[in-house]
C-alpha cells in the first residue's frame, strides 16, 4: 500500500504536469480523485489496512492527496491564464470606441455664460425685461430728447401699436428700478433691435450685455474698478482699459471702453467695446415719477451703468470675420464650440 | 468734422506731434476717427509757365504745350486739362518725379507727340481731395522752383462730435477746447459788430421755429474766383471752391459754426419772410433739384416764393452769380427740431442743416455776419450798409448752473480740490457768481450740476480716479432662476447630441404654418426692412428649420439642433420662451458595433423625456404624425414633417421636429429632494409576448395594463416591437407587443406562485378588453 501510494503521487504529479490543455487536465483529474480515480480507489482499501498500520498509511494518504490537489490545482491556473490569453488574441482594442456624440453650444452662448458668471462672482443679479417695449421705457426714461434720430422709422422698428422693439437692452434698466428699490446690481443679457440693413458687420437683431449698479455712494471709482476687474478676468491680465469721455443721454458722465488685450491679437490696437457712465439725474428723476415715491432720489443714491454687444466681441475673441455666421447654425462652426 | 492743423493753428498754439494733440482730443472726449496727411508734394515738381498751346494733331482733347520750367529750354508737355491760358503757372512735374504711391513719370509719347513730364492738378499732388483742372498757381510764383518749397505738409483730423458738442463745428470752438484742454490761450481774428437797425416790414418772422434774423447789405461787389490761401483751406477739408462770395460764406461756417447764406439782392422781391412752406409750393435748390415743399419745412420767401429752404438749402434763382453785384447774406437762428425734421423728410443733409440742427451759438449769429462782411468787403470790394437788419430776439443762452464741490468728490470718488475744480470749469469760459456758475452761450449742454462734474472729470481725467471693487451678496431673483434652469436645460440637451442654435426672431408671414391660429394672433411690425422679416416669430418652427436646411445644403446630412428662445403672440403673454429641437438623418455618429439609427419620433421623445423629466399626457393629433404632450413645467408637439415639407428644406431623410413651451419650467426652482428609502426586498420580473391587433396601439396597451389593478405591479416597460409583413411568423395585420412586467412587495418576498397568479389574471384583461393573445 505504502509503495503504492508513493508510485501513485510520482505518476500523478507528471501527469498533472503534462497536460497540455484544461480538457486534457479535467481527464487527469477524474482518472485521479474522480468517483472511480485511482486515488479514490487506493482510499477505499484503507479499510483492509491493519489497526496498526493504518495512522501511518493514513497520514501518507492525505499527505499524497494533498500533494496531488495542489499539483492540479497549480495546474489548473497556468491553463487558466494561457487560455484566457489566448481568448483575448481575437479581441481587437485597437477598434474605435463607441462613444455617443455630444452636441456643441452656440459662441453667443459660450460668452454670455462667461460674462454671467464674472459678474455673478461680483455680486450682481440677473435680470430680465420685455423686446416689445414702450417709447418711454426705450427712450423717455433715459432721458432720450422726443427728437432724437434713434427714435426714427429708419433706425427703429415699430408696431403698430406705436410700440417697439427695444434699440438696446437699457430699457431693462428702466424695468428693474420700477419695481425694486436700491441696492440695485442686476446684468442682463438680451436681443436688442436696429433698422440695419444686414451685412457681414451688422444684423438687425443682435445680443446686447447690460449692466446696473445703483446704492448709496457709488462713484465714479466703481464703476472703473468693476469694469476693470470685468475685462481683465475676461481677457486676461495683461488687459489694458481705457475709458475715453463720450456722450449718452442716460449717463453723465458718459465714457466709451477701449480694450487692448494679447487675447483679442490686434496687438497695439485699442478696441472699442462698451459703453458706460455714471445713471443721469435725469433718469432717476423719471424712475421717481412713475414710481410715485423718492427711492431713487439722485441726492441720496448714484450708480454707474454699462452695455456691449455680444456679437462683436464674439467677433474679435473667436475670429469670426462674417457676423451673419451667428444666425446661419451651421453645425460645422457650432461643433467648433465644444461643450 | 474734418480740422486742417495747418488752418486750426492760426488760432491756437498745437503740440508740436499731431500724435499728442489726437490722444488730447480723444481722452477728452472727442475721438480722432480718421488722420490723412496732404500738402507732402512730390519731389521733382516745379512751378512752369505755359508759354505756348496748340491743339494736339491727333487727339481732340489734347493740346500741345511748350513750357518755361526755369532751366533756360523751353519743355514740350501734352495734356488733356482745359482750365489754363498761355502766361499761367502751373506745377509740372518731371520726369522720374513719382506721384501718389507709384506713379512715376517718364518722358514719351502721347499719340505720336513727345511729352516730356506732366502738368498736374491738386488731387494729383494729394493737395485737395478733390479738383478738375490743372492748378493755377499765383502770378508770382518764381519759375522753376520746387513746388514742395511753396506748400506746407497738413493734416487733416476727422473728428467725431458727440451731439452733446456742437460748439466743436468750427474751427474757433475746437481751438476753444483745445486752449482749455492744453490751457493755452486763443486767438481769434478781430471782428467789431456794426450797428443794428430793426428791419421792420423787411423781414417778418412768421414762424417761432425762426425767433432770430439778421441781413446785411453789401452792394458793389466784384464775383469772381477766390484767391489761392482761401481755396487752399476749403479744399484742404474737401470743399470746392465756387465764387469768392460762396467761398467766404462757406468758410466762415467752418471757423464759427454759423452757417450763412448769401442772396443776389437783385434777385429777391422787396423782403424777407420766415414761413412755413406751404403745401404744394416747389423751389430749384442750389444742388439743382427741384425740392417739393410741404407744410413742415420753413423756409426763407420773399412776396412771392420760397427762396431758400431754411437752415438747409439756397435757391438756385437767387444764389450768387457771376452778375452779382448787391448781396444780402443772411445769418439767423433756427430751432434745431424743426431742421432736422425738415432736413430728414427732404433727405437734404448739409453742412448747414447739421449744425442747425444740433444747435448753433445765439451770439455767435451776428459775430459771424460781421466776419464773413470783413471778409466780403477785403476779397470781393464793395460797400457793406453800415447797420445791420434784425428781426427777432436772440433765443436765451447762457444759463447758471450751481455747483457744489462737495457733491463732485463725492460722485467721482476722487479727491480733488475746490482750487483746481474752479480752475477746469474757467478754463472751458464758465465764470463764478457767487456759489453759482455763468455758462458761455456756446454750451446749452451744461444745465445741471451734474453737467459740469462731467466737465471736471473729462478735463482732470478718468486716470486719476482711483479704482474700486466693492462686492455684496445678491439675492436670486426669478432671472437667476430661469437663467440657471436654461443653463441646466441647455446642457442635458449636448449630452443628448443636440447643438444649440440661435435663429432670426423675424419671420415672413408667407413662412408661418397656416394651421396655426391664424396671422391675426401674430404680431406685425409696421415698419419692417422686407417682406422676409415682417412678422414677430410666434414659434421657432421657421427659423429652425431654416438652419436645417442650410445645413443640409451645405453637406451636413445629419442634423441636430435646438434653440431655446423667444416667441411672440398676441394676447395676456406676449412674449414667451420656446423649446424646439429638429433632427433629421443619422442620431449618433456611425457606430461599427449597433449600426448607424436613423432620428425618428421616438429618438427625438425620448429625449424630451429625459430632458424635461418624463412626459406625463401624450395624445395624438387628428393627421399626420403628430403628437401633443404635456409634462412638469411644459407642453407642447412632436411631430415628424411630411413629405412636401422635408422637400421643401433638402432633406431625404425623415425630419423630426418637436417645440414646447417651457416658460413653467424655468420659473420652477430647484426642488428639494427627500430620499425614499430603498426596498428592502427584491422584485420579480416577467417578460410577456402579446399578438395585438395592429390597430392596437402602444398606449392603449399600457392605459389597459394599469386600469386592471394588479396586485404588486409596479413597473410596465416595452421591451420589443415585431412584426412581420409577410405574415409567416404572425399575421401580417397584428403585431407582437413584449412587456416587462416588474413586481414587489414593500414588505416581503413574493412567491413565484403569486407572481404567476397575477399574470395570469393580466392576461385575462388584456384578452378581454383588447384581444390580446399570449405568444408562446
Amino acid at each position: 500500500m505504502r509503495e503504492e501510494l508513493q508510485s501513485l503521487r510520482e505518476d500523478a504529479l507528471r501527469e498533472v504536469l503534462s497536460a497540455i490543455d484544461l480538457p486534457a487536465l479535467e481527464a487527469v483529474r477524474v482518472g485521479l480523485v474522480g468517483r472511480s480515480g485511482r486515488l479514490t480507489r487506493l482510499s477505499e482499501q484503507m479499510r483492509h489496512v491493519s489497526a496498526e498500520d493504518r495512522p501511518e498509511i493514513g497520514k501518507l494518504l492525505h499527505a499524497v492527496r494533498a500533494t496531488i490537489t495542489s499539483a492540479l490545482e497549480e495546474r489548473l491556473s497556468v491553463l487558466q491564464a494561457a487560455a484566457e490569453e489566448a481568448s483575448l488574441s481575437i479581441i481587437d482594442p485597437t477598434l474605435p470606441g463607441v462613444s455617443r456624440r455630444v452636441g456643441s453650444q452656440h459662441p453667443l452662448q459660450v460668452l454670455e455664460k462667461r460674462v454671467v458668471g464674472i459678474f455673478r462672482r461680483m455680486g450682481f443679479a440677473l435680470a430680465e425685461g420685455p423686446d416689445i417695449e414702450t417709447e418711454w421705457h426705450c427712450f423717455d426714461a433715459l432721458n432720450t430728447p422726443p427728437d432724437h434720430p434713434a427714435r426714427n422709422e429708419q433706425d427703429t422698428f415699430y408696431l403698430p401699436d406705436g410700440r417697439l422693439l427695444r434699440t438696446h437692452t437699457s430699457s431693462v434698466q428702466i424695468r428693474t428700478m420700477e419695481n425694486q428699490p436700491p441696492p440695485v446690481r442686476i446684468i442682463a443679457p438680451g436681443a436688442a433691435y436696429r433698422r440695419d440693413e444686414v451685412d457681414a458687420t451688422h444684423l438687425a437683431q443682435f445680443t446686447q450685455m447690460e449692466g446696473l449698479y445703483v446704492d448709496q455712494d457709488v462713484t465714479l471709482g466703481d464703476l472703473k474698478g468693476t469694469l476693470e476687474y470685468f475685462f481683465r478676468e475676461l481677457f486676461g491680465p495683461d488687459t489694458k482699459v481705457r475709458f475715453r469721455p463720450h456722450f449718452f443721454p442716460f449717463t453723465e458722465p458718459s465714457y466709451e471702453i477701449d480694450v487692448r488685450a494679447a487675447a483679442l491679437g490686434g496687438g497695439e490696437r485699442w478696441l472699442e467695446l462698451a459703453g458706460c457712465g455714471m445713471v443721469d439725474p435725469a433718469v432717476f428723476e423719471q424712475i421717481n415719477t412713475r414710481r410715485g415715491d423718492r427711492a431713487f432720489d439722485p441726492d441720496k443714491v448714484s450708480g454707474f451703468a454699462f452695455g456691449f454687444g455680444l456679437e462683436r466681441l464674439a467677433m474679435i475673441l473667436f475670429g469670426v470675420s462674417d457676423i451673419r455666421m451667428f444666425v446661419e447654425n451651421d453645425q460645422r462652426f457650432l461643433a467648433q464650440f465644444p461643450a | 468734422m474734418k480740422i486742417s492743423l495747418d488752418w486750426l493753428k492760426e488760432y491756437v498754439a498745437l503740440p508740436a506731434s499731431p500724435d499728442d494733440l489726437s490722444a488730447r482730443l480723444t481722452d477728452g472726449g472727442t475721438e480722432v476717427v480718421g488722420r490723412a496727411r496732404i500738402g507732402d508734394v512730390p519731389a521733382k515738381v516745379v512751378v512752369a509757365q505755359i508759354l505756348s498751346r496748340e491743339q494736339h494733331p491727333n487727339a481732340d482733347r489734347l493740346s500741345v504745350c511748350q513750357v518755361d520750367d526755369g532751366s533756360g529750354h523751353p519743355r514740350q508737355i501734352v495734356c488733356g486739362a482745359k482750365n489754363f491760358q498761355v502766361g499761367d503757372k502751373v506745377p509740372l512735374a518731371l520726369p522720374g518725379a513719382v506721384l501718389g504711391a507709384d506713379f512715376k513719370i517718364k518722358s514719351g509719347k502721347l499719340r505720336g507727340v513727345v511729352s516730356d513730364g506732366m502738368m498736374c492738378s491738386a488731387k494729383e499732388l494729394g493737395l485737395a481731395e478733390d479738383a478738375e483742372g490743372l492748378l493755377i498757381l499765383p502770378p508770382e510764383s518764381a519759375v522753376g522752383v520746387e513746388l514742395r518749397a511753396l506748400f506746407q505738409p497738413d493734416e487733416v483730423f476727422e473728428l467725431e462730435v458727440t451731439p452733446n458738442r456742437p460748439d466743436l463745428l468750427g474751427y474757433w470752438g475746437v481751438a476753444r477746447e483745445i486752449g482749455a484742454l492744453l490751457g493755452n490761450s486763443v486767438q481769434r481774428p478781430v471782428v467789431s459788430l456794426p450797428e443794428e437797425r430793426p428791419a421792420g416790414s423787411a423781414v417778418t418772422l412768421e414762424d417761432p421755429s425762426c425767433p432770430f434774423y439778421t441781413a446785411r447789405i453789401i452792394r458793389g461787389v466784384k464775383v469772381g474766383p477766390s484767391p489761392e490761401w482761401l481755396r487752399q483751406r476749403l479744399e484742404a477739408v474737401g470743399l470746392r471752391s465756387i465764387n469768392n462770395i460762396v467761398d467766404i460764406t462757406n468758410f466762415v461756417l467752418q471757423e464759427t459754426g454759423q452757417p450763412l447764406h448769401a442772396f443776389d439782392l437783385a434777385k429777391l422781391g422787396q423782403c424777407v419772410v420766415v414761413r412755413s412752406a406751404k403745401e404744394g409750393e416747389t423751389m430749384v435748390a442750389l444742388d439743382g433739384t427741384n425740392v417739393q415743399l410741404t407744410e413742415r419745412d420753413l423756409v426763407i420767401a420773399d412776396q412771392d416764393r420760397p427762396v431758400a429752404i431754411a437752415g438747409i438749402m439756397g435757391g438756385v434763382e437767387t444764389g450768387v452769380s457771376e452778375g452779382t453785384t448787391d448781396v444780402l447774406l443772411e445769418s439767423a437762428w433756427f430751432a434745431p427740431s424743426r431742421i432736422r425734421k425738415s432736413s430728414r423728410e427732404l433727405g437734404l443733409a448739409t453742412d448747414s442743416s447739421y449744425r442747425f440742427e444740433r444747435r448753433v451759438d445765439p451770439l455767435g449769429v451776428k459775430v459771424a455776419s460781421a466776419r464773413a462782411t470783413d471778409l466780403i468787403l477785403e476779397l470781393a470790394g464793395g460797400t457793406a450798409d453800415p447797420q445791420l437788419l434784425v428781426a427777432g430776439e436772440i433765443p436765451p443762452n447762457g444759463a447758471t448752473v450751481s455747483f457744489d464741490p462737495a457733491r463732485c468728490r463725492a460722485l467721482l470718488g476722487l479727491a480733488i480740490s475746490d482750487v483746481e475744480m474752479e480752475d477746469v470749469l474757467r478754463r472751458l469760459g464758465l465764470e463764478p457768481t457767487g456759489r453759482d456758475w455763468n455758462v458761455p452761450s456756446y454750451r446749452a449742454d451744461l444745465t445741471r450740476e451734474v453737467d459740469l462734474i462731467e466737465e471736471v472729470i473729462r478735463l482732470v481725467g478718468i486716470d486719476r480716479v482711483p479704482a474700486q471693487l466693492r462686492g455684496f451678496p445678491a439675492a436670486v431673483g426669478v432671472a437667476d432662476v430661469r437663467y440657471d434652469n436654461a443653463q441646466k436645460l441647455r446642457e442635458r440637451l449636448r449630452a443628448q447630441g443636440f447643438s444649440e442654435a440661435r435663429t432670426s426672431h423675424f419671420v415672413s408671414a408667407q413662412s408661418l404654418p397656416d394651421s396655426a391660429l391664424g396671422l391675426d394672433h401674430v404680431l406685425s411690425i409696421r415698419n419692417p426692412l422686407g417682406a422676409e422679416q415682417a412678422m414677430l416669430r410666434p414659434s421657432l418652427m421657421t427659423g429652425l428649420l431654416e438652419a436645417a436646411a442650410h445645413n443640409l445644403r451645405h453637406g451636413v446630412a445629419d442634423v441636430r439642433l435646438f434653440e431655446l428662445g423667444l416667441v411672440f403672440a398676441r394676447g395676456e403673454r406676449e412674449e414667451s420662451t420656446n423649446l424646439a429641437l429638429v433632427t433629421t438623418g443619422l442620431r449618433d455618429a456611425v457606430n461599427w458595433q449597433e449600426g448607424a439609427l436613423e432620428s425618428d419620433l421616438a429618438d427625438v421623445k425620448g429625449v424630451i423625456a429625459s430632458v424635461l423629466g418624463g412626459i406625463d399626457v401624450e395624445e395624438r393629433g387628428e393627421k399626420g404624425l403628430m403628437l401633443r404632450l404635456r409634462g412638469r413645467g411644459y407642453e407642447g408637439t412632436l411631430l415628424r414633417l411630411s413629405r412636401a415639407q422635408c422637400e421643401r428644406i433638402g432633406a431625404k431623410s425623415p425630419v423630426i421636429f418637436a417645440e414646447l413651451s417651457v416658460d413653467a419650467l424655468l420659473d420652477a426652482p430647484a426642488p428639494t429632494v427627500r430620499v425614499t428609502p430603498l426596498p428592502r426586498f427584491p422584485a420579480v420580473d416577467r417578460d410577456l409576448s402579446l399578438l395585438l391587433s395592429g390597430s392596437t396601439d402602444f398606449a392603449q396597451l399600457r392605459q389597459s395594463i394599469q386600469s386592471s389593478r394588479i396586485p404588486h405591479l409596479q413597473n410596465v416597460e416595452l421591451k420589443d416591437v415585431f412584426t412581420d409583413s409577410t405574415g409567416g411568423k404572425i399575421a401580417a395585420d397584428q403585431r407582437s407587443l413584449t412587456v416587462t412586467l416588474t413586481f414587489r412587495d414593500a414588505g416581503r418576498t413574493l412567491t413565484a406562485e403569486e407572481v404567476d397568479r397575477a399574470v395570469q389574471s393580466l392576461c385575462d384583461h388584456l384578452k378581454s378588453e383588447l384581444g390580446a393573445v399570449l405568444r408562446s
